[in-house]
């Protein structure tokens, strides 16, 4: 068996392609909300995702979210909330990539009769968590007890996600000469582009100078290579694209998607050079019918900088090795080749894990942004999602209906 | 309650325990398959390489390269404060396998990719852990 031969799954990806749209998006507030629960973040999302729609909540009858690491059957917790029954429910554990991941399973589970209308959706507290009291300052632990490593990594003085990121940037200097300039191209192109948001936990310029002054946390990366801790919430509604056409919204067309994990390990091969993003793009890209020439604006799971570095080369937007040259040219922002990331991301916007990307992605192709903050004639968008120990990864291409 | 001052040392699953214990007697042995002949790590009861479970553990050379490393200059446990900045890498044995140590013995902005590094031992309270240094000519 080759699993890179797809001849027989591009007839069954093409049913899906423009199957589904998505028809209501919305966030909580996002930034600082002391005192609201991930779970309250999430059904606050949930509720402005409804009212985006037109909807009413009984008009859904799927769930499929992520929990907080430590919650059980999140998605019952949620319906319950939002008073419904699910044909189709559950939880998914992906981290990062379970979001669009979710909008996948949604497609099919509506292609094959499970339900007709799917809220996905991802709350977190992690700044709550990490800052609102002493307590939790002291703590400064994301990660429930029980999901820390007890060995090959606290002995050595290696704990985090950082440093676990940070592994890959240096590999990729190595053998690239990227620089932290490179890095810092990322990071100030999406402040910018926080500044035109209004909604967006960072609300001060970001200049380069700024970018090399800040403090080291784990070399290569200091404190503006490094996503925000934020209490952040937001959701998608998705229905099959005939229904949707009698929406409050002008509705998206979830052309394509793809999934790949590295399953191996970050540590194995050279998966933390080239990520899951290759595939998991190639399978998206199969599905649409379109390659990277063809998307208008990009949406990348920024967890650190290097990360958008190296799943843009991925997904063919440059060659690998060329993505320092890429992001330094000022393709990213807004007016520039790729604009990406255009509310800020996860480094400047707020960070739920890769549902804000999507989020943006939608609102992008609605066209109803004023013009400083729309990437101009969009008619295509890929959003990226990663996570579960580095090397999960989903790809979801949007179209302009 | 245990004090927080201390590094944290290394609590074994089941089936990395001769992992450690070879460690004490300044050893570094890993996993091998007695029917592919491959080494792996971290360890595990079934080879990956051919899902054969007759594994046994051999003791490897010591000897490998940085693939890749990072410096810490954050505190992320009170018991390395005081020690930053310093260096975890990921060094890619002559054998094949991938782990995760420290570099010691040179300067965190000395360290760089493929540089040839050996194991050296280090006791850390009741376990001992290997760590790595340039390799010595
Ligand atoms: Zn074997």
């Amino acid at each position: 068996m080759n699993i890179a031969d797809f001849s027989t799954d591009l007839e069954a990806a093409r049913e899906l392609r423009d199957y589904c749209s998505i028809v209501g998006t919305a966030t909580s507030r996002l930034g600082r909300v002391p005192g609201v629960s991930s779970l309250d973040l999430l059904v606050e999302a949930i509720r402005n995702t409804v009212e985006d729609a037109g909807l009413k909540a009984s008009d859904i009858d799927g769930v499929i979210c992520r929990g907080p690491d430590e919650s059980y059957s999140h998605h019952q917790v949620v319906a319950e909330r939002l008073g419904i029954n699910a044909r189709f429910s559950t939880t998914l554990t992906n981290g990062g990539a379970s979001q669009i991941l979710g909008i996948a399973i949604a497609t099919m589970a509506i292609r094959f009769g499970l339900a007709k209308t799917i809220v996905c959706g991802f709350g977190r507290d992690t700044w709550s968590r990490t800052h609102a009291t002493e307590e939790a300052r002291v703590r400064n632990e994301t990660r429930p007890a029980s999901q820390r490593p007890r060995e090959f990594g606290p002995e050595y003085g290696y704990f985090g996600a950082t440093a676990a990121h940070a592994f890959g940037a240096t590999r990729h200097m190595h053998l690239y000469g990227t620089t932290r300039d490179d890095f810092g191209a990322i990071a100030t192109a999406f402040r910018e582009h926080a500044l035109r948001n209004p909604d967006a936990q960072m609300k001060k310029p970001l200049s380069m100078e700024d970018y090399h002054a800040g403090r080291m946390i784990v070399a290569p990366f200091g404190m503006y290579d490094c996503s925000l801790r934020s209490d952040a919430a937001g959701a998608v509604i998705v229905t099959r694209s005939d229904r949707a056409k009698d929406m409050r919204r002008p509705p998206v067309l979830i052309k394509g998607f793809g999934t790949f994990n590295n399953t191996r390990g970050w540590f194995n091969d050279d998966n933390m050079v080239v990520t899951a993003a290759k595939q998991s793009g190639e399978a998206a890209y199969r599905m649409a019918g379109l390659g990277p020439s063809e998307v208008d604006t990009a949406q990348i799971y920024d967890c650190f900088t290097y990360m958008v570095l190296t799943q843009l080369e991925d997904y063919g937007f440059c060659k690998k090795g060329e993505g320092g040259a890429f992001v330094s040219s000022g393709a990213l922002r807004l007016g520039g080749a790729l604009p990406c990331n255009t509310s800020g991301g996860q480094l400047s916007e707020s960070h739920a894990e890769g549902m804000l990307q999507i989020v943006e992605g939608v609102r992008q192709m609605r066209h109803l942004y004023a013009p400083d903050r729309q990437v101009k004639d969009a008619e295509i968008a890929l959003i990226s999602g990663h996570g579960g120990n580095q090397v999960c990864h989903s790809t979801l291409i949007l179209g302009k209906a | 309650m245990s004090d927080v001052k201390q590094k944290p040392v290394p609590r074994p699953a089941p089936e990395s325990a001769p992992y450690w214990a070879a460690a004490r007697e300044r050893r570094l042995s890993l996993p091998k398959c007695e029917d592919c002949g491959q080494n792996w790590f971290p360890p595990s009861r079934t080879c990956p390489h051919c899902l054969s479970s007759r594994v046994t553990f051999a003791d490897v050379s010591g000897r490998g390269k940085v693939y890749s490393f990072v410096t810490f200059h954050r505190v992320y446990h009170p018991a390395f404060e005081g020690e930053t900045p310093y260096v975890v890498a990921l060094i890619e044995l002559e054998e094949g396998p991938r782990l995760l140590s420290n570099v010691i013995g040179l300067a965190p902005e000395d360290v760089r990719c493929e540089m040839p590094v050996e194991v050296v031992f280090e006791d850390v309270g009741d376990a001992t852990i290997p760590k790595f240094r340039p390799r010595q000519a």
